[in-house]
């Protein structure tokens, strides 16, 4: 497809400029710097206008002038390089694949080490390439395991074939691909949209009919969302225009998967454009509704100190200063219980699909 | 010969002593025989006192006879030509040659057999710093050799006072501390044996057998002697070789005078003996003590013997009685401080002379097989280091007077950390973690002479370090010598130094000195090691950077290699180069990317100067706009989850991007959502726009 070979020469384009621009500087005696922008709670911004996180206006200089930037300024570069030669090749690879095809060793017989300490290093190389490129890596053949998984009436494009999620989907779930070259959605005959945050609520809830008794689409990230399911629950509720209802287990790390969807995170902040979905709608599970709903003690966990921590840092986020989630969080740390969804089944198997779910949802207006 | 004292308490059988059996009867109880033990059976039965000991024979042989040497030619201020040798003759029975030759002032032919075989026999029972003190070590080896072997000791002595030379068969009569000659020669000077003009020479067979681990402590033990003893020649001989230690100054410590006894360390005994020696000199108590110790003018004695109270008489008139009252007023009187005369300490000069060519003996790892016959297995190493520094204390330890020197050598050969501790010029071996030079070194900080750890960690660290301590990562020998007639030894067997009165603190202000005096060095070095290690980073990476560079542009990879070399070395050096804000474009945009990546004018112009792209980036602002990239982002045409439409030609999409130039920025940046969700497949429900 000619538009995507543009895309890709873009990148390529990009990268070449970056090069240029270091070996001038070189050329003319001074020492090149990458200023790639800065990533963190420190460069996270609030927009209110957009409802979602954003990265500011920081940068960060990657320069060899610095004695520890060396090394990874020479592996922004190599990785650089090495995402041209992908493109060139035409071909794509996981980050895995990345890692793999720049490992390498550094040094003389003396002191050897290895390029990269870790696949944690190569994958930080990545995300500065898209940093500096200004292109998410999806769009430059880079993707990863992909494990978002989609359920319910809804036709997808998957490489060339044609695959109706809604057939079968009493059994199965379609996976999401990680590269959206891939992918294209042909249709959607859903009327909302229901993202979990575990494939196994997500199967108990396919098991009960749900999705043909109220005609849903259910889809799960597997725990933290990777970007293309993020990016496919952006297009069903922007472009689709399918409402967009999330449930999570009651505890910070789900509230945090939530969040992810509804308004990005500071790791991601600078890629919210395309993948946070303002306008979904987080229904639960709410740590009141451990008392609400009566969740049995044994079903409930104490919170670990990690979730404390994570607790208060968010209570303090300028972000969530909404007074319900002060409050809820507030009971959390209060209680210092926490739950996860499959604590419904203590009601019953088919209690969170029959009356949890379908009961929050017609509170929020759904049904 | 002189038979064996003995006193019958009572007449026994001696057997029955040790039997239980018989000792039980009530015949025989409270029967003891005393019994005199002549010296040498004492100390032949309790050699452990001497340091004698199983593994540690000749490791003592070696020791005794080396510091007999020295101190022999040190008294004459002779340059010591010493010369040793260690042989295996018989592997069989474990028998070993070892001999010693050397050029100091020999023994008188009359007073060899007694000097060599008769405990508690020596020229040195003064009071003055000597390395031997006991009349003990060599008459170990004479016993030792006569206990285990059937081979005579052979001596030979050029005694300086007649130049004549002799030779002695001896042997040592155990029971009785005699020696036994067995035959005497003056030898005429073609059949002399010493080239020397006087000097000294012993062989003995000792039956010992040598772990790796003593050999090894011998080989140490003398390599640090020639630390400390620069001025003399050592040569070594072993089956594995022989190494030379050369004279590296002419210049000898001052010998040792013989001084009279400190007051306040008077007791009766000093004070009996000197009556006794000034006898025959019908002097006065008052006489006596001005002229038998240190320190006391005619006023201080006046002074004692009238807070004393004891009557003026004739010096050998005095009772025990009155005696002690003159000792016990000098044990609360204040004296001045001892004099250091009878001290010898090595100095600064010959202590630097020994730290800036330190010998060092290497054993070849592969000692058999691999290396030709005729390879010594043996050499010596020449450690060199790039400073030395010195500093040394007078101080008084239990009444004695000490000196404590201490040096420093730093980095050049050095490369770890070392320590030496001397007693009386005498290498220390054993013990050294419970010695008070260890204590000093691990108090002392060299960090804050401006070294910090980190930094030190950094550049020297190695695999092997095991010590945590900046000073032990650095390649630093460091040296202490402590000299005292009574060095305050932690142990019997004299091998650890114990923190006695002010010893440390002492100790620590010298170590303190030398800190003070190399940590500038050391601050330079680390300095230079920094940029050493920067620059060979830079050479590690650089390549990595050029192939990314070169593969993914067509430039001149050589050339822009050398440029980047020349680059990190000025860099290195500190040699200021101009970086930000001066920096060339950094921000990537889309006109930059139409016009000079599409232009395919990747590579620098030759022309190029600093000028020309520093005013490129300052200057025309509104060309190179610097874009962040989430307003490059809103430039993007392709989609996200659908393939664009967009098909138009290479160059009409020019045209589309040169017109959105125009836009002003801040538009660009509000239009995110619209303008990408614009592409967008189109649901085909209705209802959007």
């Amino acid at each position: 497809m000619p538009a995507i070979d543009e895309r890709h020469q873009e990148v390529i384009k990009k990268i070449k400029l970056v090069m240029k621009d270091i070996s001038k500087n070189i050329t003319v005696e001074r020492m090149p710097v990458l200023d790639v922008p800065k990533i963190g709670y420190d460069n996270t911004i609030w927009s209110e206008e957009k409802r979602m996180l954003t990265i500011g206006s920081k940068k960060v200089q990657v320069s060899p002038d610095s004695i520890k930037k060396i090394p990874t300024f020479s592996q922004y570069l190599v990785m650089a390089n090495a995402v041209r030669k992908l493109l060139d090749e035409e071909m794509e690879s996981t980050i895995r694949g990345m890692y793999y095809a720049t490992l390498s060793t550094v040094g003389d017989d003396k002191i050897k080490q290895k390029f990269w300490n870790s696949q944690e290093n190569s994958d930080d190389a990545i995300k500065a390439v898209e940093l500096l490129t200004g292109v998410p890596r999806e769009e430059f053949s880079v993707t990863s395991k992909p494990k978002g998984m989609i359920s319910g009436p809804i036709t997808l494009r998957v490489g060339g074939d044609v695959i109706d999620c809604s057939l079968g989907s009493r059994a199965t779930s379609q996976l999401i691909p990680t590269n959206i070259r891939d992918l294209e959605i042909i249709d959607v005959k859903a009327d909302f949209i229901m993202v979990v945050e575990k494939d196994t609520v997500l199967n108990n809830i396919r098991k009960s009919g749900f999705i043909q008794k109220y005609n849903a689409i259910l889809l799960t990230g597997s725990g933290e969302p990777d970007r293309a399911t993020r990016m496919m629950v952006k297009t069903l509720n922007e472009v689709w225009k399918k409402p967009v209802v999330i449930f999570t287990d009651a505890d910070p790390w789900g509230l945090g998967i939530a969040l992810r969807y509804k308004i990005g995170s500071e790791s991601l902040s600078y890629d919210s454009d395309r993948l946070v979905t303002p306008d979904a709608k987080v229904l639960g599970m709410m740590f009141s509704d451990i008392y609400e709903y009566n969740i049995p003690e044994v079903a409930r966990l104490p919170a670990t100190e990690e979730d404390i921590s994570r607790a208060t840092d968010m209570k303090k986020k300028p972000w969530l200063n909404d007074k319900k989630w002060q409050k809820e969080l507030s009971l959390f740390l209060q209680r210092k219980e926490k739950c996860e969804l499959d604590a419904f089944f203590k009601h019953g198997f088919r209690y969170l699909a029959e009356t949890y779910i379908p009961e929050k949802l017609r509170h929020a207006g759904l049904l | 010969m002189k038979p064996k004292h003995s006193i019958e308490v009572a007449s026994t059988q001696v057997e029955n002593v040790t039997s239980p059996r018989t000792s039980s009867s009530i015949n025989n109880m409270g029967r003891i025989r005393y019994d005199k033990k002549a010296e040498s059976e004492f100390f032949v039965d309790n050699s452990a006192l001497a340091g004698f000991t199983g593994e540690r024979i000749l490791y003592m042989a070696v020791r005794e006879l080396i510091e007999n040497s020295l101190d022999s030619c040190e008294i004459h201020h002779i340059l010591p030509d010493i010369t040793l040798s260690l042989k295996l003759v018989d592997p069989l029975n474990d028998l070993w040659l070892i001999s010693c030759e050397d050029n100091g002032i020999g023994i008188p032919a009359d007073k060899v057999p007694v000097a060599v075989c008769s405990f508690l026999t020596s020229g040195k029972y003064v009071e003055k710093q000597q390395r031997g003190l006991f009349g003990v070590g060599l008459k170990m080896i004479a016993a030792f050799s006569t206990k285990d072997t059937d081979h005579p000791l052979r001596v030979w002595s050029k005694s300086s006072e007649d130049r004549a030379e002799h030779y002695f068969d001896l042997r040592t009569d155990i029971n009785t501390n005699k020696p036994i000659v067995m035959a005497k020669n003056a030898l005429k000077p073609p059949d002399g044996r010493i080239k020397h003009p006087s000097g000294f020479r012993i062989e003995a067979i000792l039956r010992a057998r040598l772990s790796p681990i003593t050999k090894s402590r011998i080989y140490e033990y003398i390599s640090q002697t020639s630390v400390v003893n620069p001025y003399s020649v050592l040569v070594f001989e072993t089956d594995d070789g022989r190494v030379v230690f050369d004279r590296r100054t002419n210049a000898i410590p001052e010998p040792a005078k013989e001084v009279l006894p400190h007051p306040s360390d008077m007791d009766l005994k000093t004070l009996k003996k000197a009556v006794m020696n000034y006898m025959n000199q019908k002097t006065t108590i008052h006489g006596l003590l001005c002229s038998a110790f240190q320190k006391i003018s005619g006023e201080k004695a006046k002074e004692i013997i009238g807070r004393a109270g004891v009557d003026l008489k004739a010096a050998n008139l005095y009772n025990e009685h009155e005696l002690i009252k003159i000792v016990n007023v000098c044990k609360h009187t204040k004296f001045q401080s001892p004099n250091t005369d009878h001290l010898s300490p090595i100095g600064e000069q010959i202590l630097t002379a020994g730290m800036t060519s330190e010998y060092a003996i290497t054993m070849n790892k592969d000692v058999r097989g691999s290396l030709p016959q005729d390879q010594p297995h043996l050499t010596v190493k020449v450690l060199k280091p790039s400073l030395t520094a010195y500093s040394s204390r007078t101080c008084v330890i239990n009444n004695r007077p000490t000196v404590v020197e201490c040096g420093i050598a730093y980095g050049g050969d050095i490369g770890s950390f070392k320590l030496y501790r001397f007693a009386n010029k005498i290498p220390l071996l054993y013990d050294e973690g419970s010695d008070v030079a260890r204590e000093v070194v691990s108090e002392v900080e060299i960090n804050r002479m401006g070294i910090s750890k980190k930094e030190v960690k950094e550049q020297f660290s190695t695999a092997d370090t095991k010590s945590d301590r900046a000073v032990e990562m650095l390649p630093i020998h460091i040296f202490f010598h402590i000299c005292s007639t009574k060095i305050p030894y932690k142990t019997a067997g004299k091998e650890s130094i114990a923190a006695e009165g002010e010893l440390k603190k002492y100790m620590k202000s010298c170590l303190a000195d030398l800190y003070r005096k190399v940590s500038a060095q050391i601050r330079k070095e680390l300095r230079v090691k920094d940029a050493e290690n920067r620059l060979r980073l830079y050479r590690h990476y650089i390549p990595f950077i050029i192939e990314a560079i070169s593969e993914s542009i067509d430039i001149d990879a050589k050339r822009l290699y050398e440029l980047f070399n020349k680059l990190a070395e000025r860099h290195v050096k500190g040699e200021s180069l101009p970086t930000k804000p001066n920096y060339i474009e950094d921000t990537i945009t889309e006109d930059r990317i139409q016009q000079e990546v599409g232009k395919d004018t990747l590579a620098p112009s030759k022309t190029a100067s600093p000028n020309m792209y520093g005013e490129k980036a300052l200057g025309d602002e509104d060309k190179y706009l610097r874009s962040n990239t989430s307003a490059l982002r809103t430039k993007k045409k392709t989609s996200i989850l659908a393939p664009s439409k967009d098909n138009q030609p290479e160059n009409l999409r020019h045209t589309t991007r040169i017109k959105n130039k125009k836009r002003k920025k801040k538009e660009i940046d509000n239009q995110i959502t619209l303008d990408k969700f614009d592409k967008f497949r189109r649901p085909r429900e209705p209802g959007r726009r």
